[in-house]
């Protein structure tokens, strides 16, 4: 009962450590049932692919659990946007630049239109996403006409599909390594100079070197295949992006607070509404980049896209150790759980377990994440 | 047989080695109706919660004979079946349900297979209604169809049901109009005639002479007095409620007054539940640079709901003119509060005060964004800088500002919460009992700051229940009643008995001496 009570609060205060233990117990099993096909970096490369849709979604969706609503409607939504985005390029040709940012601002406006209704007019998200769930793909199926519309512009489909060149693989790995240790040594001198404690020098040094050896094992396995693809890129990029809003940024800062205790926030002079809305409105902006990015994978716009979508996305975000009762979860820990969803399709597939067992087999994992997450108190007020 | 239906000998109740009970004794006759009374946080609600059996048998040290026999309830289940039914000061109605399940719920008339037998039900029930005079009710009809007297009748009703012989009630009328209160009493007096007992806790002197035969004070958890309704005035019965000694505990410094800065016109709030009632009544006042207005009254009185109102956040219907430095300002939301300088310490720091995941440090900096972000993005070291220089000013004891709040004592929380609040440096500053659950040190240290503000010319409102704080560090003392404004005195020699006399609304006079 002890260990089991320790183990427990480890794992209440590490999650992202319990997640990556989970990912690796996974990766291990499948590995050694495949006799190693698990384990390649082509395999690798079609994981992250994998889930790199389904982690866009989670990446907005996780801010929306942590403000404590829900968003049913983001399936539909992507299904909608890369929909627009194919009949936008294969009917009416529009150059792919203006094309997106057609998309992305209608992604925007519907979030923004979804988080009017919950945060102004009150209505409960899960009622509104449900409502925008069937709304979005009525629309989806009038617009498509219910029939597939393939693309034809190849640098729509290859942002899709296609890779970065590998000297700019590297190129970016060893950027985004430099401004990580530009941004340290700003930190400390801020510190300094606001006469803060400041972490002693070869602490952050051993920090710096595990981060190049995970950015440099990461760009090498990829770069051994064909390059960074380039929906994995982008999930990084909003992974960098949203982890900084979630620690730097006042709106960041907010939605933890709103999610937390709304009241408390609201009688401290913060405008949770706008707060909540605009909310919304990134995961109106995250579905249309799910939403390119499907389009462009299947080099088609298909009245099914998506289906399901919201409910991986949320899937991710509660086995990433995000609070059901808000106030609490992380990007990286949303996108660690849509990896362990991806890693359990990819590894069932590779060895031809029937669909209907994956499917069991997913639930349970949510069901049995969830239940470790109760358990270990996390959820308690 | 004992001549008394209950009796309650040596009550003793302690939370958490704080005595709410110590030794407190009761008794009452088949048919007798006892007024309990005492000041906020006597002890009454925690007495009654032991008599009722909330808090179980073993919880508490004494003894209770019921009849003539000791009583041992380990549940209200047991209480209910000996007799023995409160009716809490909030309603525990269920609205959807109708008239007729709200009174049978969890003792249902039922038919062979557990089917319910509605027919018995409406007829029992339409007989209580015929009973307790409000034959109109339809008891078919969803009890939220019906107001708030209404409502306390039918959970009369139900307590009627379950075949009560003594009836707790818990501040009956605090939601009630005036004429709705005449037909409470009328019906209290009407089940005395039938044999029922009762125990009423009011703060309303005038009702509890109304339908008391025997008046029971209680003050700090001890017993004081217990006569008969007719021996003791008015008077008498204020000066056995407070007498509380005022400790040396306010550190009371000079401080200069200036001109009015703030002023509150005609602020009326209605009821959420029940709009024809008014939880404030067009209540008018103003405030002085670096002034403390201490705010004073009974629960219930409307003064949490008046600072709402002026904070712009109260939830239901209200109107309120907010003048500040001669300019009259329209706050329909706290947002706008806190921008004109109008800053709300509130009362449930739990519900309203705190953000408990989150750390002490980033609690205090919520209120304050702009001071340590640009374009919207946080500079940690600057914000940090801030949080130090609040922590250290505001003694918050915590063992790193990331810890999460809830982790601290209320203590600390309460000085987190007001360390939030100031960073904006408000004009004017509200504090709904801000030395609620906090210990002695800590008050200390809240008073002396409070002190520091005003000397540097910031104005404040304090509402509190306890008498001695209010009169141990105001300049000047409002006292609200049944949403009305009471008295307004300068604490000049002020004596808590003058205090208690208005807000209980004995003395209309005390409005005279207004400054």
């Amino acid at each position: 009962m002890t260990i089991f009570h320790s183990i427990q609060q480890v794992f209440s205060r590490y999650k992202i450590l319990a997640l990556l233990i989970a990912i690796a117990l996974i990766w291990a099993f499948f590995t050694w049932q495949s006799d190693g096909a698990f384990l390649t970096a082509r395999n690798f490369a079609n994981l992250l692919r994998q889930m790199a849709i389904t982690g866009m979604l989670a990446s907005g969706m996780v801010f929306v659990i942590i403000a404590g609503e829900i968003d049913l409607s983001v399936g539909s939504l992507l299904g909608l946007l890369g929909g627009v985005a194919a009949v936008l390029d294969a009917t009416y040709q529009l150059p792919v630049a203006l094309n997106f940012a057609i998309v992305l601002g209608l992604g925007l406006v519907l979030g923004l239109f979804n988080g009017y209704w919950v945060a102004y007019l009150r209505v409960p998200s899960f009622i509104v996403g449900l409502a925008g769930m069937l709304i979005f793909r009525g629309i989806l199926l009038a617009v498509t006409k219910g029939t597939t519309t393939p693309i034809e512009s190849e640098s729509f489909v290859s942002f899709g599909q296609g890779h970065l060149p590998m000297m700019l693989g590297y190129f970016i790995g060893a950027a985004v390594f430099l401004f990580l240790v530009v941004m340290t040594f700003r930190s400390r001198a801020n510190r300094q100079r606001y006469q803060l404690a400041v972490p002693p020098l070869w602490q952050e040094g051993a920090k710096l070197l595990i981060i190049a050896l995970i950015i440099a094992g990461f760009v090498e396995a990829l770069n051994s295949n064909e390059g960074i693809p380039v929906p994995v890129l982008l999930m990084l990029a909003i992974l960098g992006g949203f982890s900084f809003m979630a620690r730097n940024t006042v709106f960041g800062r907010r939605i933890y607070a709103v999610g937390s205790n709304l009241e408390a926030t609201r009688l401290s002079g913060v405008n949770t509404r706008l707060v909540k809305m605009a909310l919304f409105g990134v995961m109106g902006l995250m579905c249309a980049l799910a939403g390119l990015t499907t389009t462009a994978r299947m080099a088609a716009g298909s009245p099914s896209a998506g289906n399901m979508g919201e409910l991986d996305a949320i899937a991710s975000c509660f086995i990433g150790g995000t609070s059901m009762r808000g106030g609490s979860g992380t990007v990286l820990g949303a996108l660690i759980g849509a990896l362990i969803m991806a890693s359990l399709d990819n590894g069932m597939s590779m060895l031809s377990v029937e669909s209907y067992w994956q499917m069991i087999v997913k639930g349970s994992i949510l069901l049995l994440a969830v239940w470790i997450d109760v358990m270990s108190g996390s959820s308690e007020r | 047989m004992s001549e008394f239906l209950l009796e309650m000998r040596g009550i003793v109740k302690a939370f958490s080695g704080v005595k709410a009970l110590d030794g407190i004794d009761l008794a009452v006759r088949a048919g007798e109706c006892v007024g309990l009374c005492g000041e906020n946080g006597a002890g009454k609600s925690t007495l009654m919660k032991v008599l009722s059996a909330v808090y179980p048998y073993g919880e508490w040290e004494g003894q209770i004979l019921w009849d003539g026999q000791p009583l041992r309830a380990r549940s209200i289940r047991e209480t209910e079946a000996a007799g023995i039914v409160i009716i809490h000061q909030e309603l525990m109605l269920v609205p959807h349900l109708s008239v007729a399940e709200n009174i049978f719920l969890g003792n249902e008339i039922t038919g062979p297979g557990g089917t319910l037998n509605y027919a018995a039900m409406y007829q029992r029930a339409a007989e209580l209604m015929a009973e307790l005079k409000m034959p109109e009710v339809n008891v078919a009809l969803p009890v939220s169809q019906y107001g708030g007297g209404h409502q306390q009748l039918i959970e009369i009703a139900k307590a009627l049901n379950k075949k009560a012989r003594l009836l707790i009630l818990d501040e009956p009328t605090s939601s009630l109009t005036k004429a709705e209160t005449a037909i409470l009493l009328d019906i209290i007096l009407a089940l005395k005639k039938k044999g029922v007992a009762c125990v009423m806790i009011s703060h309303k002197l005038d009702e509890i002479a109304a339908v008391c035969d025997t008046i029971s004070v209680i003050r700090d958890g001890t017993h004081v007095a217990t006569r008969p309704m007719g021996e003791l005035s008015v008077d008498q019965i204020i000066t056995l409620m407070v007498g509380r000694e005022i400790k040396n505990l306010f550190p009371r410094e000079e401080h200069a007054i200036g001109e009015v800065i703030f002023e509150a016109r005609n602020v009326t709030c209605h009821d959420v539940d029940n709009p024809a009632r008014k939880r404030v009544d067009n209540i008018s006042f103003q405030l002085r640079k670096g002034e403390i207005l201490g705010v004073a009254g009974l629960v219930g009185a409307g003064r949490t709901e008046l600072a709402m109102a002026i904070f712009g956040c109260y939830p239901g219907r209200y109107e309120a003119t907010v003048v500040l430095d001669g300019k009259s300002l329209e706050i329909r939301s706290p947002q706008a509060a806190v921008q004109a300088g109008l800053c709300l310490v509130p009362e449930d720091r739990k519900r309203h005060g705190i953000v408990p995941l989150m750390g002490v440090g980033y609690n205090i900096t919520l209120s304050v964004p702009e001071k340590y972000s640009r374009f919207g993005v946080i500079d940690p070291p600057a914000e940090m800088l801030i949080i130090e220089q609040m922590i250290s000013r505001m003694c918050i004891k915590t063992a790193t500002p990331v810890l999460p709040i809830k982790g601290l004592s209320g203590g600390n929380q309460q000085k987190a919460v007001l360390a939030k609040m100031l960073l904006p440096a408000p004009r004017v500053l509200i504090l709904d009992e801000p030395t609620r659950g906090v210990d002695v040190g800590a008050k200390y240290e809240i008073y002396k700051l409070m002190m520091e503000l005003v000397k540097e010319g910031m104005s404040i409102i304090m509402i509190s229940s306890e008498l001695p704080e209010v009169l141990g560090v105001s300049d000047r003392v409002l006292v609200i009643g049944e949403g009305r404004l009471r008295g307004d005195f300068v604490n000049d020699g002020l004596s808590q008995e003058t205090v208690m006399a208005a807000a209980i609304g004995q003395k209309e006079d005390a409005l005279s001496t207004a400054c």
